[in-house]
């Protein structure tokens, strides 16, 4: 048995105005990997290929041992996913939602979605039309948990957040991380990454420039903003010379 | 596939077009009053009821349920779940089929008024079976649901796989001239095509051949956009 709960060798995709090339991943099980980069830095398509909503077109996804797309639907069953462009039904209750999640779900846990409903003081007959932004990223993020998804995969869930929605929101996160394999997260907020990841990916112009333990891109003293910066700075060096 | 995942699915878009769907079935069902009771002018204000009806379940459920996900960004929720892009696929085809054919149904009943003989009178005082009624009604709506579901299949293949409300006005515009032209300047001209239809009428051989033909064409259509969705690498 494999000791990482997602992998990616040689991962690329290519779009008529951009390209994603050369990722190569490993998450281990048990820790947090934090994706930094700036916009079109090919974050979001990371998520969605390891997600099974993008195809890659080179290299191998795997996930808690399976092919990603071949066994698709068993990884589907397995991991929770929220995204800063991903949108619940406007005119359907929350409740509405948790039934579909529910049927579609072996794994659904209905004390974990109460518990859930509590914590985030969310109303499950209020329609989701009717919550703020910050109230759908909580219910997304109900709907990815109380179904006890191994791997979770977030793609910028803190962005566009109040601060005390953003806040309860990694709260959730942190005191949550022993209840599953591996949790993968993107922001542009560097800060929530150090918070949370033991490990950081950055991502530039559609390549992966770096994969390290927070522990150590922080050892410096810096901000991982700081490191970044730097990173990007010499890689620019590195095209002049 | 897994078909309790898309009878989920399918469930899911019938009930978030719960309310459109029933306010379309009184629309039809006022239409076919109208033209059955109204009169002359009934009969007129019915038929363009009942059309505006299907035109507008037609737009409706293309524009929701099919190619409204992608821009709700809903679709990324539902492609999240453990659901493949051919579950997907298949349940977006039998919901709109589904809330197409209630109302299509009804204006295929408004469409027997219409008729210059009076179809049901004709019916009562005929000395055929119970039976051969039945039968000659389910095939009259074999043969019009049929050519409807054909023409809506088409449109809707092309929603599914482009998920772009351009290239489906296209295809639409497209099909509407052309199957337009066909019906009103072309057919007309064939020869053989009266023959034809009175054979059908009579339910000979031509009517279990046409219905025979639009279920082709139709299981065409859906394998030929599985097939592209199939081939599609991108699902949000």
């Amino acid at each position: 048995m494999s000791d990482y709960a997602i992998q990616l060798r040689g991962v690329g995709k290519r779009y008529p105005h951009y390209v994603l090339q050369g990722i190569d991943l490993a998450v281990t099980k048990g820790t947090v990997l934090g994706v930094v980069g700036p916009n079109g830095a090919g974050k979001s398509t990371l998520l969605r290929i390891l997600m099974g909503l993008v195809r890659a077109d080179a290299g191998r996804v795997t996930m808690l041992g399976r092919d990603m797309p071949a066994d698709e639907r068993w990884i589907k069953a397995r991991v929770g996913f929220v995204s800063c462009d991903m949108a619940l039904y406007g005119a359907a209750t929350l409740r509405w939602h948790m039934q579909l999640v529910r049927d579609l779900h072996a794994g659904w846990d209905d004390r974990r979605a109460t518990d859930l409903l509590d914590r985030l003081n969310l109303d499950p007959d209020q329609r989701v039309g009717g919550f703020s932004r910050g109230q759908q990223v909580k219910a997304m993020l109900l709907l990815a948990m109380a179904r006890r998804a191994d791997v979770l995969i977030l793609d910028e869930p803190t962005t566009g957040l109040d601060p005390i929605a953003r806040h309860d929101v990694l709260t959730l996160l942190s005191a949550t991380r022993e209840e599953r394999s591996a949790l993968i997260f993107s922001s542009h907020y560097t800060e929530d990454i150090a918070s949370l990841a033991d490990h950081v990916a950055f991502l530039y112009g559609g390549k992966q420039i770096a994969h390290a333990p927070s522990a150590e891109l922080l050892a410096s003293g810096k901000s991982l903003d700081g490191v970044f910066l730097e990173q990007v700075a010499a890689l620019s060096a590195g095209r002049a010379a | 596939m897994n078909p309790r995942v898309v009878l989920r699915l399918v469930r899911k878009d019938c009930s978030l077009m719960q309310r459109p769907l029933v306010a379309y079935i009184a629309g039809a069902l006022a239409g076919l009053a109208f033209t059955v009771w109204g009169g002359q002018v009934g009969r007129s204000a019915g038929v363009t009821l009942t059309l505006n009806v299907l035109i507008g379940v037609s737009f409706h459920v293309m524009l929701g349920p099919v190619l409204g996900e992608r821009e709700r960004k809903t679709l990324a929720f539902v492609m999240s779940l453990p659901v493949t892009p051919i579950d997907s696929a298949l349940a977006k085809l039998i919901s709109a089929f589904s809330l197409f054919l209630i109302p299509a149904t009804i204006a295929a009943t408004t469409l027997v008024w219409l008729s210059p003989i009076d179809i049901p009178a004709a019916m009562a005082a005929s000395h055929r079976s119970l039976w051969s009624h039945a039968a000659g009604t389910l095939a009259y709506y074999a043969v019009v649901l049929g050519a409807w579901l054909m023409f809506f299949a088409v449109v809707l293949g092309a929603a599914i796989v482009s998920e772009s409300v351009g290239w489906t006005i296209g295809v639409l515009a497209g099909l509407l001239f052309v199957a337009g032209n066909f019906v009103l300047q072309v057919l007309p001209n064939l020869h053989g095509v009266g023959r034809y239809l009175r054979a059908m009428g009579r339910g000979e051989a031509a009517l279990p051949v046409t219905i025979a033909c639009e279920a082709a064409g139709i299981a065409a259509i859906v394998a030929a956009m599985l097939i592209l969705q199939h081939r599609k690498t991108s699902f949000v």
